[in-house]
């Protein structure tokens, strides 16, 4: 009986698994059980090989030989049965047998054989402070029990390696050492991260590390998470799904729960301001998205603007669903980047997603070039003049003066002749207003500003080439899909309406004009607009349709065949796109199938153009805070727009000085820094005297800490078998990791011995057999 | 001279001897071997000695009267001589099937000068090499008893012979003519060797033929019966014959220096043995070494000179031996 202790039995019940788990090599042992008849095949044959003499003191012969009977027998299967032993248990040793700490022959075992891979969770939710009179958080703990696990580990015979699951996962200690001291450092040397769990990249990192080690013949895999619905409900589960079957092929799992039951977390989700602009000359809404993961009780939310407490903030009754806080009408004294922070004072175990911060990018003045197609228009007649009245309306004349426009915009109009001169850079968009076609330099130069995060805005004219379009601007991604053909509705016949319903479903550039009445987005007249072909596989939204003729609207955006009322014989034909948005690079890019003036439609008479004009403006420049808005584990990239006066420092919210490389010209940036790890508002130094902050937030969807029993790890991981374990190790647990000892070095010594034995049997010992007489 | 002397004490080699198919001149040229360089020569054989002398008595024979001592003393005064005997010489040969056993082979190398110290002898006594069979303890017996004969019929001894094996199956009464050992040579020669050995019952029945005082030189292997050996020397030497055993063993049997797995098949009906020697060597050699001293030790208490003989060694021992007990006879 080799295993007394059931949990620790190394020797599974099934034959067939038996002999593959018992040995690292089996095949040795096969051939070791083979080999060993051998030595009988060999007795056999020589008993057919011998010489004849003729022996006169045959007399003496037999007295000998009955004399020395029982010893001869004996001596002759002790050799026999050495011999046979001896190749046995060579294979044996070969084929590196295991067995449980508890047998009898484990004793004799000088050293196991193994690989444990321990995956530790350092994700930002383990630094749930988990009330452990050792260990403040569940990472301390987590930490803790992988050094008592690798104290169970046998130097010299077992191999650990540590994988850490915060995204993206890494290997502490690979290859896998047999230094268990060095182990030990690497779990010494696991800090808390701020990003989400990558369990998927480390249980590959882990199947890598068992493909590497196949000599390794026991293979255990440790994972030590927090047990958290955001550690293993992510859209990585099917992957993980898939994965946990072919792991337990090469390991035996086990898991540890670190998490607490009943656990809850209050986070803020978003900061973010209500319209895509934020500017001086605006009262500003900011929202702020709450929510309560778990049974707590309420929070006070407090708002703050560059360390400057804002009024706004109160309490929080939190849902089922995450609740969505304004602070309205904030205002900024001035334009450039501030630092908006939403914090929770809550109770909760987690703070480190308590405050979101948001650096937003305040327009103080918004430089627009708008390119005039249409040439020797008079004043207000071409569509350039139209959109800059409506994007910087004078102001009201004054005794005093001043500034013609209270706009934040400052359109600048040119013609298309001149757009080969211009800096683009030095606006923050770009408006063609029916220009006719471009040459491929100024396209190539307009693609290069979108890519760097300005917008362009197209709109149609008389004077647009559409072959030209297709050919120079299609291929740089400057419009969405290609231009096909003007259609222009018939002389007797009213024109084209926008697909607008004010209680419909819209698009976020049209949210304005939400539940409003007579805007004139419904009733605007639409004489003719170039048709653009969308492929349906596009990556382009869809603002706003023209509503085919006949056809009742449905709201803004209008995919074909989406609502309508019934009855109505035209409500799934298909619509043609009147205002396209697609991204190129960290720009966008929005296209207005019409004209900006009168020519071709009615709309500018209509109340709610100026606004619009605005709102497409806003939403074609809304990503230009986005790369000073990060989240943790992401790089700072800094633009190549970005005015800088030198050399460029980043500084943590330590005020740690964090090196940043330049980049090659031509990329997507200028510099570039490591992963920015910690989270917390950082700033960047443009230059002598101004700094740009940072914000680096922990991935909001880390914050679900809710815990999920065993049996809904066990279905994460494919229903493969898992040893469940709670946050320590229990003696069984430890008992676990004894079992794969190694004999192979016994077994060979026993080899020597009996080959010693042997030899010495083989000098002294022989054969008889006597035949007749 | 010393050539000569060299050449001939070649012939005390077994496998010399092996060489030479007539076995009366095999026993010739050992006891040239033998003697040759001896201060005495052995064929001033053994005359009437004077003793002593003693006053006449009434009734002594007159002709042992001195007469010359009475002519110068006056004093009549017998002439004492030690008793005048005729030595009879008994060779007791087995011709068991055991004693057919031998494993020293002849000399390889052609002796150039062996036909030349046969002194005339046809080259047709010479075996061809190819057909030269393996030395056995009978051959060794043999010679030995041939050469004894020859040694004591040139020193006027009667010899007789008795071949044995389970039964006397011949015996040559003792004699003294020149003819007779050409009988016993012959004798020798043609005695086939096919059955068991009856040591003691044998011996028994000689003890019954032998009606003089004889000196009886026993060759034998000795793989019999040791109660039946003692029954038989015993009787022997209650008819107060001089006994001379000698035990002729083949190197073989002595060293056993077998290594393979081999069968050994047992001559006399013995059966066979499969095994490997090297295991059974020691308790082997213990056996008969044992059975050898069992011997030596119940010779010696009756009084006989025992030799064990290595067919493969020179046969000068027995020879010499052989002398030296003659000598120690006729005093």
């Amino acid at each position: 009986m080799l295993c007394t202790d059931a949990f620790t039995c190394h020797w599974p019940l099934t034959t067939g698994r038996s002999l593959a788990a018992g040995f690292i090599t089996p095949g040795f042992a096969i051939a070791g059980l083979l080999l060993a008849g051998i030595p009988i095949l060999i007795h056999i044959l020589n008993r057919r090989r011998y010489k004849t003499v003729q022996w006169a003191a045959m007399e003496f012969l037999l007295r000998a030989m009955r004399k020395n009977r029982r010893r001869l027998k004996f001596e002759q299967w002790i050799l026999l049965a050495t011999r046979c032993l001896v190749l046995l248990l060579a294979g044996i040793a070969l084929a590196r047998p295991l067995g449980c700490r508890d047998s009898a022959i484990a004793s004799m075992a000088g050293t196991r054989s193994g690989l444990h891979v321990i995956v530790i969770d350092n994700s930002y939710s383990t630094a749930y402070e988990g009330d452990r009179t050792n260990a403040r958080t569940h990472l301390d703990r987590g930490k803790q029990l992988a050094k008592e696990l690798i104290d169970t580990f046998q130097a010299g015979g077992e191999a650990v390696a540590i994988i850490t699951a915060s995204r993206p996962a890494a290997s502490v200690l690979s290859p896998a050492t047999y230094d268990l001291q060095a182990a030990r450092g690497g779990v010494d040397r696991v800090q808390q991260a701020y990003g989400s769990t990558d369990l998927l990249g480390a249980l590959r990192a882990a199947q890598a590390i068992a493909n590497a080690e196949k000599t390794l013949g026991q293979r255990r895999l440790y994972l030590i998470t927090d047990g958290t619905r955001s550690a293993w409900e992510t859209p990585d589960a099917a992957a993980i799904k898939q994965l946990g079957p072919e792991l337990a092929r090469q390991y035996r799992v086990a898991h540890f729960h670190l998490g607490k039951a009943g656990q809850w977390n209050q986070v803020a989700l978003d900061v973010k301001p209500a319209g895509n602009l934020v500017s001086t000359r605006l009262n500003n809404d900011l929202t702020a998205r709450l929510h309560s993961f778990g049974q707590g009780p309420d929070a006070l939310l407090q708002w703050k603007l560059d360390d400057s407490v804002l009024p706004g903030g109160g309490q929080v009754r939190f849902g089922a669903e995450p609740v969505t806080l304004a602070q309205p009408g904030a205002s900024f004294r001035a334009g450039g980047a501030h630092v908006v922070s939403a914090g929770l004072v809550t109770q909760d175990r987690l703070k480190i997603d308590d405050t979101r911060h948001r650096v937003l990018d305040v327009a103080s003045e918004m430089k627009v070039l708008i390119v005039e197609g249409e040439r020797g228009m008079s004043k207000l007649g071409g569509s350039g003049a139209f959109l800059e009245l409506a994007l910087a309306p004078p102001r009201e004349a004054t005794a005093e003066g001043g500034a013609k426009t209270d706009s934040y915009v400052a359109p600048e109009v040119v013609s298309d002749l001149e757009l080969g001169n211009k800096v683009l850079t030095d606006y923050r968009a770009v408006i063609l207003a029916g220009v006719a076609q471009l040459t491929a330099a100024q396209a190539d130069q307009l693609a290069l500003f979108v890519k760097q995060g300005g917008g362009l805005i197209t709109f149609m004219g008389e004077p647009v080439v559409g072959d030209s379009y297709n050919q120079v601007l299609l291929p740089r991604g400057l419009v969405p899909g290609p231009l096909t053909k003007r259609v222009s509705a018939a002389a007797d016949q009213n024109g084209f309406l926008f697909d607008f319903k004010p209680h419909g479903s819209l698009h976020p550039l049209l949210g304005l004009f939400s539940a409003q009445e007579k805007t004139g987005l419904d009733t605007a007249q639409i004489f003719t607009y170039w048709q653009i072909d969308l492929k349906p596989d596009a990556k382009v939204e869809r603002v706003l349709d023209y509503l085919p003729t006949g056809a009742t609207a449905t709201g803004g955006a209008g995919a074909a065949g989406a609502g309508g009322g019934s009855g109505n014989a035209n409500a799934s034909a298909p619509r043609d796109p009147a205002i396209v948005l697609h991204t190129l690079g960290q720009g966008h890019v929005i296209t207005f199938t019409t004209t900006a003036n009168a020519e071709w439609t009615s709309f500018p008479a209509k109340p709610s153009y100026v606004a619009l004009m605005h709102e497409l403006l806003a939403g074609s420049i809304g990503a230009g805070d986005r790369w000073m808005n990060l989240t943790a584990g992401e790089p700072l990239m800094v633009p190549r727009n970005l005015k800088l006066t030198g050399s460029p420092t980043l500084f943590d919210p330590q005020q740690k000085e964090i090196v940043l490389e330049p980049l090659p010209a031509g990329g997507p940036g200028a510099y570039r820094s490591g992963p920015l790890v910690r989270p917390g508002v950082y700033r960047l130094s443009t230059g002598a005297s101004s700094s740009l902050p940072i914000a680096v937030n922990v991935p909001p969807e880390e914050a679900d800490v809710r815990t999920l029993d065993n049996n809904a790890v066990k279905r994460a991981l494919g229903d493969v078998d898992v040893e469940f374990h709670a946050d320590t190790l229990p003696p069984a647990a430890a008992e676990v990791n004894r079992a794969g000892t190694d004999f192979g070095w016994p077994f060979m010594l026993a080899v020597l011995l009996f080959v010693a034995g042997e030899s010495f049997m083989a000098m002294r010992f022989g054969h008889y057999r006597r035949t007749s007489g | 001279m010393n050539n000569e002397q060299t050449n001939y004490r070649k012939y005390l080699d077994p496998r010399t001897l092996a060489r030479i198919g007539s076995l009366d001149l095999r026993a010739r040229l050992i006891v040239e071997g033998l003697m040759t360089g001896m201060h005495r020569s052995p064929y001033q054989g053994a005359s009437v000695e004077f003793a002593q002398h003693r006053p006449y008595v009434p009734g002594d024979d007159i002709r042992r009267v001195d007469w010359k001592v009475l002519g110068k003393s006056d004093r009549v005064f017998l002439k004492q001589y030690i008793e005048e005997t005729n030595l009879h010489l008994i060779c007791v040969v087995d011709a068991s099937e055991s004693m057919g056993y031998g494993t020293v082979e002849p000399a390889r190398a052609a002796d150039p000068g062996l036909a030349g110290d046969l002194k005339g002898a046809v080259s047709s006594v010479l075996a061809p090499q190819s057909s030269a069979g393996t030395w056995t303890k009978f051959d060794h017996a043999t010679a030995i008893a041939a050469s004894l004969a020859y040694m004591a019929i040139q020193q006027q001894d009667s010899v007789g012979l008795a071949v044995f094996d389970r039964e006397l199956k011949k015996y040559l009464k003792p004699s003294n003519s020149p003819a007779q050992w050409k009988t016993l040579t012959q004798e020798l020669t043609v005695v086939p060797r096919t059955a068991k050995t009856g040591t003691g019952h044998v011996l028994d029945q000689l003890a019954e033929k032998l009606t003089h005082r004889s000196l009886v030189v026993i060759l034998s292997d000795f793989f019999d019966d040791m109660a039946g050996i003692q029954q038989g020397l015993r009787h022997l030497r209650y008819k107060k014959h001089e006994l001379m055993v000698f035990q002729v063993l083949d190197p073989m049997e002595v060293e056993f220096p077998f290594d393979d797995v081999t069968l050994f098949q047992g001559l006399e009906g013995l059966g066979d043995l499969l095994t490997e020697p090297r295991a059974l060597r020691e308790g082997y050699l213990e056996q008969l070494n044992g059975f050898t001293e069992e011997l030596k030790k119940m010779c010696r208490g009756m009084h006989i000179d025992f030799t064990r003989m290595n067919s493969g060694e020179s046969l000068d021992v027995a020879l010499s031996n052989f002398l030296a007990t003659r000598a120690a006879t006729m005093k």
